[in-house]
């Protein structure tokens, strides 16, 4: 009978911790403005777009963001916030102009990147280009 | 993106709304970007001009050159030169900075323009910069260092830089300059008469080449010819190759050449390293960037 409470009682801390880490976990909500969002990507996603946009992935976003995008970065574990797996459908769901504007905005973390890629051209290279991390 | 734009009629004018899912216009006209990965290929300027309100903070070593083996570890705990610089990009195109290196307590301002830039199109092949100092000596006058006024300090650097990214890896560039010393150094002949050991004005080229061979690092090279013949101590040429490594905010690169001094000038006029006899120094150049 003890054993069992005991085994019953480590399942559920288990699964209250994992219950606990998954909240942690959970990105913030981050909706862009409706305005944003619905701004279409006047760049072709072509060959030379997304090599335009690797550059500058590799550049400034894969110490955090990691080179495929699965937030696995060399600078990811000292961040507060844990960057966003882009493989994943919750991320690849939203609109490349919402995307764009995330680059530009920047929140907690995540620096803007307004100053540093100032040529709109650019940001949807790189929006291209993390369109190609969808699985 | 709510713009408003005026239509206009055969009846009237009305203002309308644009829609929000307008597309974006972009520049008719597109740069080639990143020729190179910042302001330095080793002891030279790129054709690079940092994007408008880039603060950068270099420092730059040249230690000692290899020649004497593990006395004094090839160079590295020997006396070294050192540099430190600051620049800005307070407008689209041009660069304004300072340096101060402890070779003779040497300080420049200098100034860099970017006059013509690479197109997508290849309506313009290359990338056309300018780049310049005022350097000066600010060593105290001494038995040994006698400046008579504060003009005779004074040395100029100018050299036009001439780029083309030929593809997403290879960048070269060529760059004639013109160095000029306003007090330079002679000696007295058997008559007792001042003869000169230099010319006051030199001409230099300069050859440079980036190889990336993956991303955030490149193999970078230069070759520096100077062309001006002196009556004496003719300087040697610079042979340098070595890595370069780039993140967002840095720009590191560690090399060997043959060029001693951080100042454009003093390499272009002294420089008596030869390549051929295999006097080599190890260097790094680093950059630290800010966007304001």
């Amino acid at each position: 009978m003890k054993r069992k409470l005991i085994l019953v009682g480590s399942v559920l801390s288990v699964c209250i911790m994992s219950f606990a880490f998954t909240i942690i976990q959970q990105p913030k909500p981050w909706p862009a403005p409706e305005k944003d969002a619905k701004t279409p990507n006047p760049v072709k996603s072509n060959a030379e777009s997304i090599s335009a946009g690797k550059a500058l992935w590799s550049l400034h976003c894969a110490s955090c963001h990691g080179k495929k995008g699965l937030g696995d970065g060399s600078k990811a574990a000292q961040l507060k916030t844990t960057p966003q797996d882009m493989t994943l459908a919750s991320f690849q769901t939203q609109s490349d102009g919402s995307i764009y504007y995330k680059i530009n905005a920047g929140r907690d973390d995540m620096p803007s990147f307004k100053k540093k890629i100032p040529d709109a051209e650019d940001v949807w290279n790189l929006v291209n280009y993390v369109r190609t991390f969808k699985k | 993106m709510a713009q408003k734009k005026t239509v206009k009629d055969t009846a009237k004018k009305t203002t309308v709304t644009a829609d929000t899912t307008t597309t974006p216009v972009l520049p008719k006209k597109s740069y080639i970007k990143n020729t190179f990965d910042g302001n330095y290929i080793i002891d030279n300027q790129t054709v690079m001009v940092p994007i408008k309100g880039t603060f950068e903070f270099d420092i730059q070593h040249r230690f000692g050159t290899v020649d004497n083996g593990l006395r004094d570890l090839f160079g590295i705990f020997a006396n070294a030169t050192m540099k430190l610089g600051f620049s800005y990009t307070p407008i689209n195109n041009l660069q304004v900075g300072f340096d101060a290196t402890n070779e003779k307590m040497e300080v420049d301002f200098n100034l860099k323009w970017a006059i013509l830039k690479q197109t997508k199109d290849g309506s313009m092949p290359v990338s056309i910069t300018y780049f310049g100092n005022a350097m000066a000596n600010t060593q105290a006058n001494s038995v040994a260092l006698i400046y008579v006024t504060t003009g005779d300090r004074f040395a100029y650097f100018n050299q036009i830089i001439i780029a083309r990214k030929f593809t997403d890896k290879l960048s070269l560039q060529i760059s004639p300059s013109y160095s000029h010393f306003n007090d330079l150094q002679g000696y007295l002949n058997a008559a007792g008469n001042p003869m000169p050991i230099f010319n006051n004005d030199n001409f230099s080229i300069s050859a440079s080449g980036k190889y990336q061979i993956s991303e955030g690092m490149a193999l970078i090279a230069n070759y520096d010819q100077p062309l001006t013949q002196n009556p004496a101590d003719n300087p040697h040429p610079n042979l340098s190759f070595g890595i370069e490594m780039r993140t967002s905010g840095h720009d590191f690169e560690i090399f060997i050449g043959n060029y001693s001094s951080l100042m454009p000038e003093n390499n272009a006029f002294f420089n008596q390293n030869n390549y051929r006899k295999g006097q080599f120094l190890v260097g790094f150049d680093i950059a630290r960037l800010w966007n304001f």
